[in-house]
């Protein structure tokens, strides 16, 4: 057992500097092109990187195919446009017939260390390449035969549009989505500086102008409905043609860009499906509106804070939109549920406090959410006061403007006992339908550790090197408990050390106003890995593993998250 | 013959020759009522061709019972109660007024409210440029046209300075006003110039506005008068709205108050006169115009709280024989009949390519392809014109350009939208829906004015990512929707209009409680504070003068209903569009497009003292777009479709000079987009847009074939050639101006928009000779795709012998094109 368990103290920590290495080139690969494979066939595909000369091996877990680097090349200057060298990396991908279609991240094994992940797709249907050649017009298209079809296509240029050419019936529904080759890869901390790649669909029929008879009508496009920083951007459109003919699809990056990084994987599937998303984190986040806020919640939250006793079930009730006074009436802690049908409409429930107590607000929107449905939900006294909501005020970091948020949850300490009325109502006056769905949980707070972030994505050692590696952890609800983070299954020669960084001081932030209502306390603990002088090479990366567990009352907890990363000791700095 | 008979029956009459026919008074009906009555009359004779001459000077008048009343001239004045006639007579004829006289002799105090204001304004002492200005003047303030009465009436009888930010008292207050000793009030002394007084002489005296004063200071300067109520003045009257005159010809103005208690009377030596252009006509202190040279102006005329205007229009010689006009339709009957009684002959009927260019450039922003001319000019169809027009505005291009000309209306940029191209393309695809769908423009008015949430035309209120303050929103609203700046009245009334700054902020507060939530824009409840110790929360608009809450109030004061927590601009939206500025100011707006100008110019500019050329027309086309439900297609068919707007560009001897009544289609440059688009049109190679805002910084580029009027954020493609030439910068509401300047010639000479297009392989140029085309079919190609003519035969042949005597062919033809090119019929819509 080479694991050591890391016990931080909250306070007190002591800056122990850790030196960082020397710059090294760290492998990191950009895309993959083609980056989907039909089950049960064998593929050459070719990943584009840096740092990727001296890849012997690819590092794909359990996944269901099985890869021979073929070999390894820099790019020629003139391609791609980019500023810095380049890799290519050609390598035949065998996928098994019995593979389960879906992503599959992996990674190279170069000299230098293991790269960051990259995802390659099996597909349960024939990958048709983009034909060679230019694409970028009606009369250049590339014909789509009926059935679920899948092409591997690339905007090998800027300003590049790809054309399809398919015939649709009439009342033929079909569903069409491109996916991007280049999602928000730097997300995992490789710091890939590639921009995201973007993509639009646009569906025309032949069209008739005074102008110009050959002029396509567009009939269709897609772009999200709802633009927000971090989710999916990739093209999702459904669509019912009226009548029987030709049609054409368009593929293009939204903001025009293109190169050889630019792939996509275009699906068209007769009837409606449903959008092929990527894996949705299972990860704690206490102030998701998306989160489920069930019956169990409260001895979820105090498991989450090292505490083992039982607490009862929330049972949930619902509003109604009626005066304060004429509000149902609901116990603590419970669930109120209801739907905003009408624009103006304001719902509300009443409980009773018999003490002092600090109450914690939960809102959830299991249907339309933010930005769309945004509720805001107020907690009123007898007098009509407000005594809390879910609207944060605030001072802009820049401008020192009042700024507001909608939050998920709210901690407001009731020092009255007294009835509360709950009113529920969307921020606009405007809107309001089927699916502006709520629950919102009132109930007693519960301090536990929120949102757990393990941002490290893999680590290359070399001998003698030490690296830092940062979780980051939220005290919710008055937590103040400690955090345990462990490193499990270290290779030979490595070893994880307590640590503590430190960031380089800041103005206070310039806004205020009961911010601990609405944000939890951020804290952080860093566990340091050190390869031995002497340590052994790992030929193949070793799958470590990040846990954490709450540390309360002088116990340790169950464990909370875990995070696995492939390590490499490497030969030598 | 009948031109004989017509002589032999009319009297001779006039002093210089001329002919009248008939001979009235005006006003022909009127009551005065009340002490110190008086009334203005006019004496108008008319002659065979309906032209009007004032001949109130010349006239001999004369009352039917002088007891009751006496003549100054033509005005006038009552002494007691009862009926008289008023008789004006000349060359042989008479006209005749009836009048009623009522309460003459009832005593009744001279009043501020009433009296005093009215000397003020008549003698421009509350103007901007005097003591009505922002800070007044010389430390004495008095509101813009008397707008505050009572304001102004503290600062005279108790003194102190004016303050611009702050209703407070500075400094020690001393009473402009002496009651002890009228004639020592400062008031008195400085207008007339008994101490220096930096205006100059104002009153006299000796005149009755100095009379007037002093016995209203001797009274105990009384600010109402007496007891109740004062009527409110709430509208003046101009009589004749438009006058039409000869050079060096006069003519009087009749100006009539209406008062909130449903009287009226006469104000036409109670207001002052001044001329927008004193080099067309001028105007006395008795409001009488003196044409000064042909041209078109109008007179303002204002009086406490009002401002009214009259259009003055002198016209040339007659023209003997005014030919008859055809007409289209009812633009054309509101058109032609103020040319013909402007004796300006209209223009004759464009040509087809005359024709077929220019609309195709107005409705749908292209040049037709020359396969296209060719067929049109070759038709004999009577019904091609309209035929074409709908073939136009069906085509997908003529949603192209009517999106992109809304979304500069619209101010579609990635900085004005949330600094996010992905906003901004979401507000670029509802507008492009609303033209596609031809959605009725009241709808897309109040949606956009109104819009909440998440919902694209939202996006519009989030410039850098910010709500705008509330007076600028409001500002920006008004003046898309209602033609109307009201942003003067911001810091202080509106110089030149009725509004006052309470008017503004009234309007504003509308937008007050706007704010932003991520990205979600909302109208905050009323019933939420969301204050703390550490933030100040509350969302309170604070006039900022009198640092009162202001609440919302519409522009004309009439109530609505605004619930506590409610969108209030949906209450403004739903006032907004039922105006009836909002339909003139659209019909005008898109008018301005199609004739380079618009019937009020600016086109945004609508104000009392920026009067339209053409009122009736503007009322006809807003109702007709009203009885149309807002229908923005039927509006641009019933435009183009009218003889108005097929008239050609070239001038007869009548109308060279006219510029403002559509007698003629006026050339104007095509806007850069425009421009760039036909020059990639001509030459066969298309523009290419590269994403970025600066040179050389480029991320992406714009599919190939991308028009520049298709391009949805223009502010994220670099263009040296829109640069170059003047997109507009929709940071604020863009006004187009692109005028001719140096780089635009040598980007003409060297750059790439032109230079490099004729040395593609892929141009129309290269495609020709490739195919072996002639040297006539090439010339004829490329003057259909530019010019949409073909060239007259002494151009060709011209051109040609050019070309023979030029060595190298393809460089011969690709100077020929870049003449073309840079030809001002080119680059003009004629």
């Amino acid at each position: 057992m080479l694991g050591l368990w890391v016990i931080l103290a909250l306070c007190g920590c002591c800056a122990a500097a850790v030196n960082k290495p020397d710059p090294r080139p760290d492998p990191k690969a950009i895309s993959v092109h083609p980056f989907t494979v039909q089950r049960g066939t064998a593929k050459t595909v070719i990943v584009r990187g840096s740092g990727l000369q001296g890849t012997n091996g690819v590092f794909a877990g359990a996944a269901p195919f099985h890869i021979v680097i073929e070999g390894v090349e820099p790019e020629p200057k003139d391609e791609g446009g980019h500023k810095g060298p380049v890799d290519l990396v050609r390598m035949r991908v065998e996928v098994a017939a019995d593979a389960n279609p879906g992503r599959y991240p992996f990674r190279l094994i170069t000299s230098h260390g293991v790269s960051n992940a990259i995802t390659l797709f099996v597909s349960e249907l024939p990958v048709t390449a983009e034909p060679e050649g230019s694409h970028d017009s009606p009369d250049m298209a590339v014909p789509v035969s009926p059935g679920p079809v899948l092409f591997a296509g690339r905007l090998s240029h800027r300003g590049e549009a790809d054309f399809y050419r398919f015939k649709a019936k009439a009342g033929e529904t079909l569903t069409f989505q491109v996916i991007s080759g280049l999602p928000q890869i730097a997300a995992g901390g490789s710091g890939a500086t590639v921009p995201n790649f973007d993509p639009s669909l646009t569906i025309y029929e032949a069209g008739t102008s005074w102008f110009d008879p050959s002029r396509l009508k567009r009939i269709a496009y897609n772009d999200e409905p709802a633009w927000v920083v971090g989710k999916p951007t990739d093209a999702y459109l459904v669509h019912r043609f009226q009548q029987a003919g030709d049609y054409l699809l368009r593929v293009e990056a939204f903001a025009g860009q293109g190169g050889p990084d630019y792939s996509y994987q275009l699906k068209v599937v007769p009837g409606e499906k449903p959008e092929d998303l990527p894996p949705v984190s299972r990860a704690t986040d206490d102030r998701a509106f998306t989160r489920i806020l069930g019956a169990d919640r409260l001895n979820e939250l105090a498991s989450r804070g090292g505490d083992a006793a039982q607490h009862p079930s929330v049972e949930t009730y619902r509003a109604a939109a009626a005066p304060a006074d004429a509000a149902p009436l609901f116990k603590l802690p419970g669930t109120i549920v209801g739907t905003i049908e009408r624009p103006g409409e304001i719902q509300r429930a009443r409980f009773q406090l018999d003490g002092p107590r600090d109450i914690a607000i939960e809102v959830e929107t299991p249907a339309a959410a933010p930005p769309y449905f945004n509720p805001v939900v107020r907690m009123l006294n007898t007098a009509g006061e407000e005594v809390a909501t879910n609207v944060f005020a605030g001072k802009g970091a820049c401008s020192g403007a009042l700024t507001k948020s909608l939050q998920a949850k709210t901690i407001v300490p009731v020092r009255e006992a007294g009835t509360y009325t709950i009113e529920v109502r969307d921020v606009t006056a405007d809107f309001g339908g089927p699916d502006f769905r709520y629950r919102v949980q009132v109930r007693p707070a519960i301090p536990h550790a929120g949102r757990i972030v393990m941002s490290a994505d893999h680590v290359n050692l070399a001998r003698g090197e030490a690296t830092s590696l940062r979780v980051v952890f939220d005290r919710e609800e008055g937590y103040l408990g400690g955090i345990a983070v462990s490193a499990e299954a270290l290779p030979p020669g490595v070893q994880a050390l307590a640590g503590a960084d430190f960031e380089a001081e800041k103005d206070p932030p310039s806004f205020a106003g009961k911010r601990e209502r609405y944000e939890p306390r951020t804290e952080r603990a860093v566990v340091v890995l050190s390869a031995a002088k002497d340590a052994a090479p790992t030929p193949r990366p070793q799958v470590i593993r990040l846990v954490a567990r709450p540390v309360s009352r002088g116990k340790l907890g169950p464990v909370l998250a875990t995070k696995s990363i492939p390590l490499m000791v490497i030969p030598g700095q | 013959m009948k031109r004989l008979l017509t002589l032999l029956v009319l009297p001779l009459a006039g002093t210089a020759g001329e002919r009248f026919v008939s001979l009235k008074t005006v006003p022909a009906e009127v009551v005065l009522s009340g002490p110190r009555a008086t009334q203005q009359f006019l004496a108008i004779a008319t002659d065979a061709s309906g032209m009007e001459r004032d001949v109130t000077a010349e006239a001999r008048w004369a009352v039917s019972n002088p007891a009751l009343a006496s003549l100054d001239g033509a005005r006038l004045k009552a002494a007691a109660d009862g009926r008289l006639t008023v008789t004006a007579a000349y060359a042989g004829m008479k006209g005749q007024s009836n009048v009623r006289m009522e309460g003459a002799q009832i005593t009744r105090p001279l009043s501020f409210t009433r009296e005093i204001t009215a000397i003020f304004t008549k003698h421009g002492c509350n103007s901007t440029a005097c003591h009505g200005g922002v800070k007044g003047r010389g430390g004495f303030k008095l509101s813009n046209n008397a707008l505050y009465p009572k304001d102004d009436y503290e600062w005279i009888i108790k003194g102190g300075g004016y303050q611009v930010l702050t209703d407070e008292v500075k400094g020690e207050r001393i009473p402009r006003i002496d009651r002890k000793h009228p004639e020592n009030s400062l008031l008195l002394r400085k207008p007339s110039m008994q101490v220096p007084h930096g205006g100059g002489k104002r009153i006299g005296a000796d005149s009755e506005d100095y009379r007037t004063m002093v016995e209203w200071i001797r009274a105990g300067a009384p600010y109402g008068g007496g007891q109740g109520a004062q009527p409110q003045l709430v509208n003046l009257t101009v009589y004749p709205a438009m006058a039409v005159m000869p050079d060096g010809g006069r003519r009087g103005l009749l100006v009539t108050a209406h008062f909130n208690d449903g009287h009226i009377e006469d104000f036409t030596h109670q207001v002052l006169y001044t001329s927008n252009d004193g080099d067309v006509a001028a105007v006395n202190a008795d409001g009488v115009i003196t044409a000064k040279r042909k041209g078109e102006t109008a007179i303002l005329i204002r009086a406490a709280g009002q401002v009214a205007s009259a259009g003055v229009g002198v016209i040339g010689p007659a023209i003997a024989d005014y030919p008859a006009v055809p007409r289209s339709n009812f633009i054309d009957d509101y058109v032609f009949a103020k040319l013909r009684k402007f004796q300006i002959v209209p223009s004759a009927l464009s040509s087809d390519s005359e024709f077929l260019r220019r609309v195709c450039l107005d409705l749908a922003g292209a040049l037709p392809p020359p396969e296209r001319t060719r067929q049109f000019l070759a038709s004999r169809d009577p019904n091609k014109r309209e035929k074409v027009v709908d073939a136009l505005i069906a085509s997908p291009e003529f949603t192209d350009y009517w999106t992109f000309r809304f979304a500069d209306i619209f101010r579609v940029s990635i900085f004005s939208n949330g600094l996010s191209s992905k906003f901004s393309e979401a507000y670029w695809e509802w507008i492009r829906n609303n033209i596609e769908t031809n959605r009725p423009y009241d709808e897309v008015a109040r949606e956009r004015i109104s819009a909440q949430g998440y919902s694209p035309a939202s996006r519009h209120f989030l410039p850098y990512n910010q709500i705008g303050p509330p007076g600028e929103v409001m500002a920006e609203e008004v003046r898309v929707f209602f033609g109307r700046r009201l942003d003067c009245a911001q810091c202080h009334n509106h110089p030149y209009e009725n509004w006052s700054q309470d008017q503004f902020w009234g309007m504003a507060a509308f937008f007050s409680r706007l704010f932003k939530m991520g990205p979600v824009v909302f109208d905050h409840p009323t019933n939420m504070d969301l204050s703390s110790k550490d933030v100040d929360g509350k969302i309170e608009l604070l006039h900022p003068r009198t640092k009162a809450v202001v609440k919302p109030a519409l522009l004309d004061h009439s109530p609505f209903e605004l619930a506590p927590d409610g969108n209030p601009r949906k209450a403004l939206a739903a006032w907004m569009t039922a105006q009836p500025y909002f339909a003139e100011a659209a019909v005008n707006r898109i008018w301005g497009l199609f004739f380079a100008r618009g019937i009020v110019e600016p086109v945004d500019d609508f104000r009392s003292t920026n009067p339209p050329t053409h009122p009736e027309l503007l009322a006809a086309l807003a109702k007709d777009f009203r009885g149309h439900h807002y229908d923005l297609r039927h509006l641009m068919k019933t435009i183009v479709m009218s003889r108005t707007y097929q008239l050609s560009y070239v001038p007869n001897g009548s109308n060279r000079e006219d510029v403002v009544n559509y007698s003629r289609s006026l050339p104007r440059a095509l806007d850069a987009e425009v421009l760039l688009d036909a020059v990639a049109d001509v030459t066969g190679v298309p523009e290419t847009f590269p994403t970025a805002v600066t040179e050389g910084s480029s991320v992406g580029q714009a599919p190939v074939g991308t028009r520049a009027i298709q391009l949805r954020d223009p502010d994220t493609f670099f263009s040296r050639f829109l640069e170059i030439y003047g997109r507009s910068n929709r940071g604020a509401v863009p006004e187009r101006g692109g005028k001719p300047n140096l780089s635009q010639a040598l980007h003409m000479l060297a750059g790439d928009t032109y230079a490099g297009r004729l040395e593609a392989k892929s141009g129309r140029l290269a495609r020709m000779l490739a195919a072996g085309a002639s040297d006539t079919e090439i010339i004829d190609e490329f003057y259909l795709a530019a010019l949409s003519r073909l060239p007259a035969p002494g151009e060709r042949d011209e051109i040609l012998n050019i070309l023979s005597r030029r060595g190298g062919r393809e460089a011969a033809l690709r100077e020929f094109v870049w003449a073309l090119l840079s030809s001002r019929e080119f680059a003009e819509n004629h």
